[in-house]
């Protein structure tokens, strides 16, 4: 039975006030003293050789305190996995975005102005926009170093193609070769983009050698210690705080331009702000989503059981590695799928291009390659003359069955998440012509990382939790009262959070990985029972009753079955204010991976298992309009298994966010590029986000059991698995209307392209 | 070359001495210190800049600030009455219709356009209504809900 | 910086700063936001109209028409009784220009002197032969808009002209205005149609088609025309002059659509728009029909 917190009022967010009257202050909201307006120069060319760069007519400007190229910053190559690109454009730029020189002025108009004076020469080189172009035989090479760039030694890297993964189970051949029926398609996705509504910002200011940064990245560690490493200084000396941020997605997640910025205010000797307009948030920073080419077979019996999956995958990793090399693994699970497949051949590439760096961005790999697999799965179906949600009830993982790696998945509810899910919709009822229902399940992991976090419980008995997590908007941060309550046995409204400040708070991982609530939840519990024990120690005292008979409920510390005899949990901090301190810390181990079985595959970076992953399956109702080929979706059903749900309002809210954000990648959203892999849409009227009269009324069910190895008593990942399964549920219902699209997003061209067909 | 001018924002008149180009987000988030409208996109495309204009919604992003002299405008900033929030304001909270919060502002007023020519939505109807402001984070339910939670309160009281 | 700015309280006021060399402001939702795109920098020297009552208000003429003032706003057109029960195309067009903020600020002569091949309301004008009255300080002209848009951004307005009114002659029948739109608001027209007709007994008397986002400039189709004109108003009819429309039009490939693709939806959506005026002029109140709409009935 799915462990849903009903009984607890509803619980308002304490950023919740500042945001509703204006009054909370976003990074671009932010002003210093004597502040300058930062501008970047960006390429003008996708491709191309760096002859020479002339910023003397930029520096003569009156107004003009800066302008910084790489000659200007310490000579040092960074990058998460690989090491292959430098703040500025050093020798070669390599996207359109790529960063040439940075300005700083005392008015934006003359920074803009300045930007404008900077005359750059250029060797224009050939651009590749066209991932399997990249990797074909004679392909210009994009990175001429990259065999001595250094970075992590398991990622395999060959030229362009910059890392291969492949998954290997069984016999793949032999079981296609006597398999009833062998289906192979291929699909294509678009690059996309994760689109907050704030477009990013960063403020930066110097204290002799400490510089504080106020960033929009949801981060901070990451992004100090970016600084620390790009600008050569002590981690110690830089201070990342975040302001409320205005939406993430992953659009926000890793390193971006915290240094530039820092090294502006460094250069100018005042304060420096830069803020990106839309134009810049699409093209420059290195974290949109990938373009996926999939390759799919499948050999399946006539009974509907899958007995092999072979695949080829190359994903699009743009002009620099960024996070991405651990996206060919993880995109390999993805089209394995939630599934019981025993024999098993995925070969994924992620190949350079010269087009805006990918990363992670909400569920990275996973929405783009479950609506591939979703969708072939609907085809394997046909082919076998079964329903699709047979099909799947037929094959889907249940406890006790292994992945496509071996592991063995325990306290799941995968069967359970389809079964809701297509009642909900009431699939099967007769529909109205041109409309039809479409099934999807997928699958996502939590991400175990380390965590820290302190809990204070003051004079009066109210508490602070102090931690380095950052709040995306999606409430995991302002939760984590409702977890110290809970050991505490007080109310979450005692508490106060410090957050997202790298000087106050244990290292976190940040806002990536649906973590926050696993990992720092995880140490606010450890760090609460901490402040429990304290108390427990004062009580026992003053009850002079032993602390196993004690209990801590409704504020009291009282004696178990004789609730009269107790103390007000405030007494006691009164008592120890004076005396010791009630601080708690915790750090929460980070679990460890479950087993599984990798003789035979390579390119492991961390994917291979999965630990306590979320099952979701997405049921659509959609109408096809034939003529035109635009598609409306009216319902959607959405069955989760996250374990224990800690905060229904937000995990709700999770939901209904990225199902929205799953019908804007099934049908709007998609960057057209030129052939030289120039973005042709970086703005909204032609990167077209649902509107509030598109996106339809969404049904939520959680399903499942708490998964001891996931976060704070079972609770599992929630806020990236929602825009995993709807693009794919949209396809399938397309599909029994119009045919099957192949390619994401499903425009109405595309749409009426294939009823052509 | 600046003028001289009053912008009359939330009940005060402030004076301003401003350049034809500057539009009136531009003004009120700078001259007036009052950043609580967002800048969200650079094609009027995103309703984060979204004010009351003689109490009908407008793009702030893209409305010159000298054109709103005489006129009365209204940002979230001055939703809130007396130090207690407004219904629309209260609702959004209680029926998860914030998260990030930075499409809010705007949200906010084009909802209290909506309510104050039309105290009956029925949903569809919110949904246009709202249609001009984007929101990445809520899918927009929670914020359909928390307006017709707010009509319904302001229509018992 | 030298931009200059000044607030006309009279026509004359306006009209004398026009002549100086100024530019016209009314709501900006095509000016201003075209400066934030980067299309075209702001005018260096700007006059404001909004002040101009006499550019404002919608009445009846003597001929029976209507005399619309440049300054009336989408929103107001599309809650116009006259408006919405005779020249139902133009409230159709209002009605789904941009979003609700674009339609309270955006007013009709702006629409009309941005003169864009995409714009809603000129395919509606330029089926009810609507008349654009330009001042200035020599005197007054009348223009018919369909000879007033002249290409992409282009008119032929001179710049010390100001447009100050529209007037529709009368009008009978009913028309439509329809347009392809890959989202429900917030959007501009992919194609665009519009149709309006007379009865003749219970076929179709007079028609007059037109349409958008198909041609430099919007135009009518005369050949679109003479296939209804005269005819039983029927699916047959209706489908000759759809294609008809499809054959006119001159589509570009662009980030919204490829040419192909618009040809083929310009039939569609011509044959969508005519279909409904024909239906309205027989009495029905046929809503706008809105691709893929639950509400979309008995569509082809």
């Amino acid at each position: 039975m799915a462990v849903v917190e009903e009984k607890r009022q509803p619980f308002i967010r304490q950023d919740g006030k500042d945001k509703v009257t204006g009054l909370g202050r976003y990074t671009a909201d932010l002003a210093r003293t004597g502040m300058l307006h930062a501008r970047f120069r960006y390429s003008d060319h996708p491709h191309a050789r760096v002859l020479r760069i002339d910023t003397s007519a930029a520096k003569a400007l009156p107004g003009v305190f800066a302008v910084l190229t790489q000659d200007d910053v310490p000579d040092v190559r960074y990058g998460g996995f690989v090491e292959d690109r430098t703040l500025f454009a050093k020798d070669v730029v390599r996207f359109e975005g790529e960063v040439i020189a940075a300005v700083a002025a005392i008015t934006q108009e003359i920074a803009d102005r300045a930007v404008e004076l900077i005359q750059v020469d250029y060797e224009p080189l050939p651009a590749i926009s066209d991932p399997e172009q990249a990797l074909a035989p004679g392909a210009i090479l994009i990175h001429e170093g990259w065999e001595g760039y250094g970075g992590n030694e398991d990622v395999v890297r060959d030229g362009n193609d910059g890392s291969h993964s492949t998954i290997k189970k069984g016999d793949v051949e032999a079981a296609l070769a006597s398999a009833d029926e062998v289906v192979k398609e291929r699909y294509v996705a678009d690059m996309s983009h994760a689109v907050p509504i704030e477009p990013r910002a960063i403020v930066a200011e110097w204290q002799g050698d400490k510089v504080t940064v106020w960033t929009s990245t949801q981060v901070p560690f990451i992004a100090r210690s970016g600084v620390a490493t790009t600008l050569q200084m002590p981690e110690a000396d830089v201070r990342i705080i975040v302001p409320y941020l205005g939406g993430g997605f992953g659009g926000k997640c890793d390193f971006h331009y915290e240094a530039h910025v820092a090294a502006l205010a460094r250069a100018a000797r005042r304060p420096v702000r830069l803020v990106f307009t839309r134009r810049e948030e699409f093209v420059a920073p290195d974290h949109r989503r990938e373009g996926q080419v999939l390759e799919l077979e499948t050999g399946v019996m006539r009974d509907g059981t899958i007995v092999a999956r072979s695949a080829r995958l190359v994903l699009d990793n743009g002009a620099y590695a960024g996070d991405a090399p651990f996206f060919p693994q993880l995109a390999a699970m993805m089209a394995v799928g939630p599934y019981r497949v025993p024999n098993v051949w995925v070969d994924a590439h992620l190949a350079y291009t010269n087009t805006t760096p990918s990363g992670s961005v909400r569920a990275p790999t996973a929405p783009q390659a479950c609506w591939g697999l979703e969708l072939h799965m609907d085809a394997v179906a046909e082919r076998i003359g079964l329903d699709p949600v047979e099909f799947r009830r037929r094959n889907i993982v249940r406890p006790g069955d292994e992945t496509a790696t071996k592991q063995v998945l325990e306290t799941i509810a995968a069967a359970e998440s389809l079964e809701r899910a297509v009642e909900m919709i009431g699939y099967g009822r007769e529909l109205p012509p041109d409309e039809a229902f479409g099934v999807a399940c997928g699958w996502w992991p939590t991400f175990a990382q380390p965590s820290g976090a302190h809990v204070k419980l003051h004079g009066d008995g109210s508490g602070t939790i102090v931690t380095g997590a950052q709040e995306c908007g999606t409430g995991s941060v302002m939760a984590l009262p409702l977890l110290a309550a809970e050991v505490l046995g007080m109310r979450p409204e005692q508490f106060t959070v410090v957050y997202q400040d790298t000087d106050a708070g244990p290292w976190d991982a940040g806002a990536s990985g649906s973590q926050t609530t696993t990992n720092n939840g995880r140490a606010v519990v450890e760090a609460a029972v901490d402040v429990r024990n304290q108390l427990l120690e004062l009580a026992e005292e003053v009850l002079e009753a032993a602390r196993a008979d004690l209990e801590l409920v409704d504020g009291r510390v009282r004696v178990k079955g004789s609730p009269s005899t107790g103390v007000d949990i405030t007494e006691l901090a009164e008592k120890a204010a004076g005396d010791k301190l009630l601080l708690g810390r915790g750090s929460g181990a980070p679990p460890a991976s479950p087993d599984c079985d990798i003789s035979g595959c390579t390119g492991r970076l961390g994917s291979e298992s999965f630990l306590a992953p979320t099952f979701m399956t997405h049921a659509v109702r959609c109408k096809v309009d034939r003529a035109t080929g635009v598609v409306r979706v009216l319902e959607v059903a959405a069955a989760h298994d996250s374990g224990r749900v800690l905060n229904p309002v937000g995990a709700n809210g999770q939901v209904e966010g990225g199902v929205a954000m799953g019908i804007g990648m099934a049908l709007t959203e998609g960057s057209q590029l030129s052939d030289d892999g120039r973005q042709l849409n970086p703005y909204l009227l032609d990167y077209k986000l649902q509107t509030a009269a598109d996106v339809p009324a969404i049904e939520v069910e959680w399903v499942g059991d708490p998964d001891p190895t996931a976060g704070p008593n079972g609770a599992k990942a929630v806020a990236e698995p929602p825009c995993v399964p709807t693009p794919g549920a949209v396809g399938n219902a397309i599909a029994k209307v119009a045919g099957r699209v192949h390619s994401l997003p499903m425009t109405p061209a595309r749409v009426w392209e294939a009823m052509q067909r | 070359m600046r003028y001289d001018a009053i912008l009359n924002v939330n009940g005060t008149d402030f004076p301003v001495e401003i350049e034809p180009h500057r539009s009136l987000l531009s003004v009120v988030r700078t001259e007036l210190g009052m950043p609580g409208s967002k800048e969200g996109c650079d094609d009027s495309e995103c309703g984060a800049c979204m004010m009351l204009l003689d109490g009908e919604p407008v793009n702030s992003c893209s409305f010159l600030a000298l054109q709103a002299q005489g006129r009365t405008i209204t940002t979230v900033e001055g939703l809130a009455g007396n130090g207690e929030l407004h219904p629309l304001q209260r609702q959004f909270l209680a029926q998860g219709g914030v998260q990030c919060g930075f499409c809010t502002p705007g949200m906010l007023i084009s909802a209290k356009a909506l309510l104050d020519r039309n105290p009956d939505p029925g949903e569809d109807e919110i949904r246009i209504a709202l249609s001009g402001n984007l929101c990445r984070c809520t899918g927009y339910q929670g914020i359909v809900r928390a307006v017709q939670a707010a009509a319904q309160e302001m229509a018992g009281a | 910086m030298s931009a200059t700015y000044t607030a006309a309280a009279t026509l004359p006021e306006a009209l004398a700063a026009l002549a100086g060399g100024a530019r016209p402001v009314a709501g900006g939702t095509d000016l201003v936001v075209g400066a934030r795109q980067g299309k075209a920098p702001l005018p260096d020297s700007l006059v404001a109209i909004h002040g101009l009552e006499e550019l404002r208000g919608i009445s009846e003429t003597s001929g029976g028409g209507l005399w619309i003032g440049a300054l009336v706003s989408h929103s107001e057109l599309v809650a116009h009784p006259a408006v919405r029960d005779r020249y139902t195309a133009l409230a159709d067009a209002s009605a789904i220009v941009g979003s609700h903020a674009t339609r309270h600020v955006g007013t009709l002569g702006g629409n009309v002197m941005n003169a864009s091949p995409a714009m809603e309301t000129g395919g509606p004008l330029i089926c009810f032969g609507a008349e654009a009255v330009l001042a200035s300080q020599s005197g007054e002209r009348r223009v018919a808009v369909e000879s007033l848009l002249t290409g992409p951004g282009r008119t032929d307005a001179r710049p010390d002209e100001l447009l100050v009114a529209i007037e529709l002659p009368a009008t009978a029948g009913g028309s439509c205005y329809a347009r392809l739109e890959y989202r429900r608001q917030m959007e501009i027209a992919v194609v665009g149609a519009t149709c309006s007709v007379t009865l003749d007994g219970s076929g179709v008397g007079s028609a007059r088609v037109a349409i958008t986002a198909l041609t430099p400039r919007i135009v009518r189709v005369p050949a679109a025309e003479a296939a209804l004109a005269g005819s039983d108003g029927g699916a047959d009819a209706v489908q000759a002059a759809a294609d008809a429309a499809a054959a006119a039009s001159q589509p570009i490939s662009d980030v919204r659509a490829s040419a192909d693709y618009r040809r083929a939806m310009a039939a569609v959506i011509a044959r969508r728009a005519i279909a409904a005026a024909v239906a309205r002029a027989r009495g029905s109140s046929e809503s706008v029909p809105i691709p893929a709409s639950p509400a979309l009935h008995g569509a082809d």
